[in-house]
């Protein structure tokens, strides 16, 4: 019994890639089909480890996808008035970083609910995002080709029916912050830290954990890593619009929580988190694969974390004392 | 008279035989003490009574008649009530309307009768000699005392069931103040003369003796022995729950022990209910903070520590001023024990290393900042040790252990930095009497090794068996220091209420 309650999610998982495996013999199990499935998930890899660094204190950052739109925008914005490509990314990552330390003062110092303080901020993004871009999709000759490519390219693996697969740069990318994230959560006395804030906070204060500029600063992280996926999607569309990086944000959530049923106690953990967003990611490529209508998709992927979660939380506390 | 029976009860847990052959009898209109120490099977017996387990043998019978086990209607049904130590209010709801929450509201015309609610209520009430209580007030502008008192009139209103008759109260004082436990006793002696009974369950021997009719003792899942209170004594209800002979609670002082220098040193401190204190504690020194609850007992330590932050005054620890955080306080060997080990003390869901190492990460870590997770675990378990922590692992999760084990575990965390002054706050509050003892050599012990003590807490034979000087709090003022050699706990109690006429001038 404790086998399936410790890791029934695994199993779980497995069982899914197995599906998809039988389901589709040809294409699934390719190298090329998961190279896919990396490019496809890294964007939300990125959002969603940096969202556990929040998480983990038992906060929610609403703002991420929307800081993802605005990045996209204001790098493409100053594309479009001849700014080179790293004085844009960089200016682009500021406002990341700025936005995320916005939601740390009004979470941690200010104290409102981050339920609350980042669903504000979540519409301001939006609004600065539209405004910037005066509701436009930027794209074509505004954009750098150079950053189009950077999403197309990477180091070469294999070639295959003459043609080479790549190990895309976003994957790349997005496995460097993973592994950020992990030495900070789980190598740090800083991420040590956080856990202690999501552990008890009133207990961690006065153990001495200065609770205050850590939250602050976890959420600056948070608006960072928004920031950074927000230019990844861009340079992947080749294009920018207000709207791109809205989605991104309830399925990373949706990825944290799926991570939590893996880990024993029940903690957001990185690994955990990342493996969460594989499923995301082979069940919509499996699914596509498909030609599973997209309505039902997305019905199909809210059931699958309603019942994961959801058995999960069964296992931990059973039946007995509802 | 109805009488309702535990007979032959027998309960394992995997491995662990927490109940053997458990036999117990509670009539009306006694009160029945339940003792034995953390893991002695008073929760398991208090669950299958509830219904809430199942017992692997034995039988529930009321007058004679066998109850269905594991059925906590039937059990409801039969006229039993649970008082537990949590209070389960629902603050921003009246009182009338939180003693009607396992009962059905009165209504008329379909929607709520609020005039016949809050009747129902007021006559629950005024049973138990509480017609004080506003039965429309909020439930959150009572105290935790008030708050238990209602519920427990809250089983007054009728619903339809048998009259109940049996209460059994699971520590119901391990919050209150002793104020408040004074007027549960009343309620609990209008309780017994209006033909009821209780099962009494407590670690604190002063109201068990003060109470009971009976003492039942368990030991490791056995009961060592039921007798009515005028047949036993504490030394040997001590005994019985220990297994061992505890002549002196309180270790001796080491005579040859002269206390060292001025190591915490707080000079005219105000800081939230702490209008003002000047005391200083020497190296080695036990010294003790008394008073009555609201005096600022426990707030002149968390001021001390920087938890609340301080309007003026200075604390300094080895002549160094300590700024006004806990963050601080640690950094200058200023460790604190709180009061409330769950929600100010541990992180319950994480492992007895973690909790043990948290104020000192930085200072085990490589750079102050990569983690060494060795070193930690090694400092985790030389620290159980230490503290006679008992613990399958040092990366057991704290929400497993007993109360007094968790307490161990605070102990660890402020010894795990050398501390040079140590702040207790009510260390021993809901432990057992043998963990106490422990704590209490523990206490000793670190004071040997030339650790400053300060120590605040409201168990007099405590305070003064354990403290070289006690210092009084009243009405927010360190008022006077008492050596404690000597001191009976009527005359401490006396400078408890004692009010000065220059202080009344001021």
């Amino acid at each position: 019994m404790w086998l399936i309650r410790r890791f029934g999610g695994l199993f779980g998982m497995i069982a899914v890639v197995v599906f998809f495996a039988a389901s589709l013999p040809e294409t699934f199990l390719t190298l090329r089909n998961w190279l896919n499935i990396g490019q496809q998930i890294s964007m939300l890899a990125v959002i969603a480890a940096t969202m556990t660094v929040v998480m983990v204190m038992g906060d929610f950052d609403l703002s991420v996808g929307s800081m993802a739109s605005l990045s996209g925008i204001v790098a493409a914005t100053l594309f479009v008035q001849d700014w080179s490509i790293p004085a844009a990314v960089a200016a682009a990552l500021a406002v990341g970083l700025a936005g995320g330390l916005f939601n740390g003062i009004i979470v941690s110092i200010v104290g409102i609910l981050p339920f609350v303080g980042t669903l504000a901020t979540l519409t301001v993004f939006s609004g600065l995002a539209f405004l910037i871009s005066d509701g436009r999709t930027i794209f074509g000759r505004d954009i750098p080709a150079a950053f189009g490519d950077f999403a197309r390219g990477g180091p070469p693996l294999a070639g295959v029916d003459d043609r080479v697969l790549v190990l895309p740069n976003l994957v790349i990318v997005a496995a460097l912050v993973v592994l950020v994230v992990w030495v900070v959560l789980e190598q740090t006395t800083y991420g040590r830290r956080l856990y202690a804030i999501g552990g008890n906070r009133e207990a961690a204060r006065l153990a001495g954990v200065p609770v205050r500029p850590l939250r602050l600063t976890a959420f600056a992280f948070t608006g960072v890593g928004a920031a950074l996926a927000g230019l990844m999607y861009a340079s992947r569309v080749a294009s920018a619009n207000p709207t791109q990086g809205d989605g991104l944000m309830l399925t990373a959530i949706a990825a944290v929580f799926l991570g939590m049923t893996l880990t024993r106690d029940g903690q957001p953990r990185v690994l955990a988190t990342l493996a969460g967003v594989v499923v995301l990611g082979v069940l919509d490529n499996g699914l596509t694969q498909m030609r599973v209508d997209s309505y039902v998709r997305e019905v199909l992927v809210g059931t699958i974390i309603l019942i994961a979660v959801g058995l999960s939380a069964l296992g931990r506390d059973g039946l007995v004392r509802r | 008279m109805t009488q309702f029976d535990l007979s032959h009860i027998g309960r394992r847990f995997g491995a662990v035989q927490a109940l053997d052959d458990v036999s117990l009898t509670l009539g009306s209109g006694e009160v029945h003490a339940l003792m034995g120490e953390n893991g002695a099977g008073k929760s398991t017996l208090i669950r299958i009574l509830a219904g809430l387990d199942r017992p692997d043998n034995g039988r529930l019978l009321l007058d004679g008649t066998e109850l269905p086990p594991a059925n906590p209607a039937s059990v409801r049904a039969a006229g039993l009530r649970f008082i537990h130590q949590e209070l389960h209010a629902v603050p921003g709801l009246s009182i009338a309307e939180n003693m009607h929450l396992d009962h059905p509201y009165p209504r008329r015309l379909g929607l709520v009768d609020w005039r016949a609610l809050n009747t129902a209520a007021a006559q629950a009430l005024g049973r138990l000699g509480l017609g004080r209580l506003d039965p429309a007030r909020p439930m959150s502008d009572l105290g935790p005392g008030d708050q238990m008192l209602v519920r427990i009139a809250a089983t007054l209103i009728g619903d339809g069931l048998r009259a109940p008759w049996l209460y059994v109260m699971d520590e119901p004082t391990a919050a209150l103040t002793s104020e408040e436990s004074e007027r549960l006793f009343d309620v609990i002696g209008d309780l017994i003369r209006q033909g009821a009974g209780i099962l009494y369950v407590s670690h604190r021997m002063p109201e068990v003796l003060q109470l009971a009719d009976r003492v039942t003792v368990l030991r490791d899942g056995r009961r060592v022995s039921t007798r009515p209170l005028s047949e036993t004594s504490q030394q040997t209800i001590i005994e019985e729950m220990t297994g061992r002979d505890i002549s002196g609670l309180f270790p001796d002082r080491q005579m040859d022990q002269t206390p060292g220098p001025e190591v915490l040193c707080v000079a005219g401190l105000r800081a939230g209910r702490v209008v003002s204190a000047d005391l200083s504690v020497r190296a080695g020194e036990i010294m003790g903070v008394a008073g009555v609850a609201g005096s600022g007992r426990g707030t002149l330590l968390q001021a001390i520590v920087g938890a609340i932050p301080a309007e003026a005054g200075t604390v300094t620890a080895d002549a160094v001023p300590v700024g006004g955080s806990p963050a601080e306080a640690w950094r200058h060997g200023i460790a604190y024990v709180p009061r409330e080990r769950r929600s100010q003390g541990l992180m319950l869901g994480r492992s007895i290393s973690e909790n043990v190492v948290l104020p000192h990460l930085g200072a085990l870590a490589r750079a102050r900042l990569f983690l060494n997770h060795g070193r930690q675990r090694r400092l985790a378990r030389e620290l159980g040790q230490a503290v006679t922590l008992k613990a399958a692992s040092v990366d057991q999760s704290c929400r497993e252990l007993s109360g007094g084990n968790q307490q161990k575990v605070l102990f660890a965390r402020a010894l795990a930095g050398n501390p040079r002054v140590l702040l207790l706050d009510e260390p021993t509050r809901g432990i057992d009497i043998g963990a106490r003892f422990e704590i209490y050599r523990l206490i000793r012990r670190l004071s040997a090794q030339g650790i400053a003590i300060l120590m605040a807490s409201s168990d007099l034979p405590e305070i003064i068996g354990l403290c070289d000087r006690i210092a009084v709090m009243r009405d927010g003022r360190l008022a006077e220091t008492l050596d404690a050699e000597g001191l009976s706990e009527a005359a401490l109690l006396a400078r408890f209420y004692h009010v000065d006429k220059t202080e009344q001038v001021a």
